[in-house]
């Protein structure tokens, strides 16, 4: 086999690996009933969650007080106890000692709404 | 002419190198290749692993003693980490083995005949650090030496037992005087390099199967949080502050830090918790 042949099929294969690459199994994003992405990502910014928290997509958010928020799609569970689900979430960020009396994370007077959206936001 | 026909060649060469590459990759994403354990490998596969395990042994093995593998009470205690550990899925002549053991592929072998031919040091070596992308685990982070060389002796006797001694052994109870030595599994890890050692602590205790964690090569999982740039969180579990006393503390007791957590005790010795703590700690 000639180099140029070589390589001309060697493309085609890879041509061929790029097409066939799709076994992923990764999470769908979860959907949070009446939530906006668009809208959470103005409540994160204006409820400062990233004074606390490392948020993908919110400037600033760069706190190391709480755990990092990227890829919250596909973490299993929420603070370490309930499964991940978008009315586990929602409650959890309307009221986090109400289901985990040790935890750090302040009850942060968040209406429903705004929880939904920025759940989205977190699932997007 | 010399140097162009040398030039094509090398290029040649990468070239059906690459293509070798791609089309490897290519099987591999196509899906063809079976992961399923009722598949068999093929002889060679089969030859070359074994091989390769053999010739590890020797080569891994070399430099260790044997104590003196004598005495009623060093057997006795064998005899009882045999039935708590292996017998499961290694069987014993006239004694089926568990359901695990029966499904593994590829299979546990019997012991009777590597107690029989292998040296003390391989059969120590083996069990110690178990086998790699095989069911065999490393159990030098569970049993300690003495109960690792008591194992040794008692596999040494183990071809001559009787149908009768076979069959005892399952009657045997599972409350065994093979009890974890923690002070003396705990100076396991001195044996590591520093470098290694938190890792493969934090690995011996399968905190990788539920945590993405630098510097450890394992499932890219969700299960609990990922733990990179450990040194600079704040909070243990939401609610500790964040120092290694603390993170050796939440990791030997867990609930006893944040009730409902589902982080299980793990049985972490002190010693060990500090280990996989500094490690954490040290990650840049």
């Amino acid at each position: 086999m000639t180099p140029t042949r070589a390589a001309g099929m060697s493309s085609l294969v890879a041509a061929g690996i790029v097409l066939g690459a799709c076994a992923q199994s990764g999470r769908d994003a979860p959907v949070v009933a009446r939530g906006d992405a668009e809208r959470g990502r103005a409540a994160l910014i204006a409820l400062e969650c990233g004074a606390c928290h490392r948020i993908p997509g919110i400037p600033g958010a760069r706190g190391t007080v709480g755990p990092l928020l990227d890829g919250y799609r596909e973490q299993v569970y929420v603070a370490g106890r309930i499964p991940n689900e978008p009315d586990a979430l929602v409650a959890w960020i309307r009221n986090a000692p109400s289901l985990d009396p040790g935890t750090a994370m302040p009850d942060l007077d968040v209406s429903e709404a705004e929880a939904r959206d920025i759940a989205a936001y977190l699932y997007r | 002419m010399l140097r162009h026909k040398l030039l094509f060649g090398v290029l040649g060469a990468c070239a059906i190198l690459l293509f070798g590459i791609l089309v490897g990759i290519a099987i591999l994403l196509s899906g063809v290749l079976s992961t399923a354990a009722t598949e068999q490998h093929s002889a060679f596969t089969h030859w070359l692993l074994d091989t390769g395990l053999r010739y590890s042994l020797d080569a891994n093995s070399e430099g260790i003693v044997a104590p003196a593998l004598t005495g009623t009470a060093m057997i006795e205690r064998g005899r009882s980490c045999f039935r708590a550990h292996c017998v499961h899925c290694h069987g014993a002549p006239a004694l089926a083995r568990q359901p695990h053991g029966l499904g593994m592929m590829p299979i546990p072998n019997d012991l009777t005949e590597a107690a029989r031919d292998w040296p003390p040091g391989w059969l120590y070596y083996v069990t110690a650090k178990g086998v790699r992308m095989t069911g065999m685990p490393a159990w030098e982070f569970r049993l300690s030496d003495a109960d690792l060389w008591a194992t040794v002796a008692f596999l040494k006797k183990l071809p001559g037992l009787s149908r009768a001694e076979y069959q005892e052994l399952a009657r045997l109870p599972q409350q065994t005087n093979c009890r974890t030595d923690t002070a003396a599994t705990a100076r396991v890890a001195e044996s590591y390099d520093e470098e290694e050692r938190g890792q493969i602590v934090l690995r011996q205790y399968a905190c990788h199967a539920c945590h993405r964690i630098e510097g450890v090569v394992g499932p890219d999982t969700s299960v609990g949080p990922a733990l990179v740039d450990w040194r600079n969180r704040r909070y243990i579990a939401g609610t500790l502050p964040n120092t290694p006393e603390n993170l050796a503390r939440w990791i030997t007791d867990p609930a006893g830090v944040s009730p409902g957590t589902l982080m299980p005790d793990l049985g972490v010795s002190q010693a060990h918790a500090r280990e996989m703590a500094d490690f954490l700690f040290s990650e840049e």
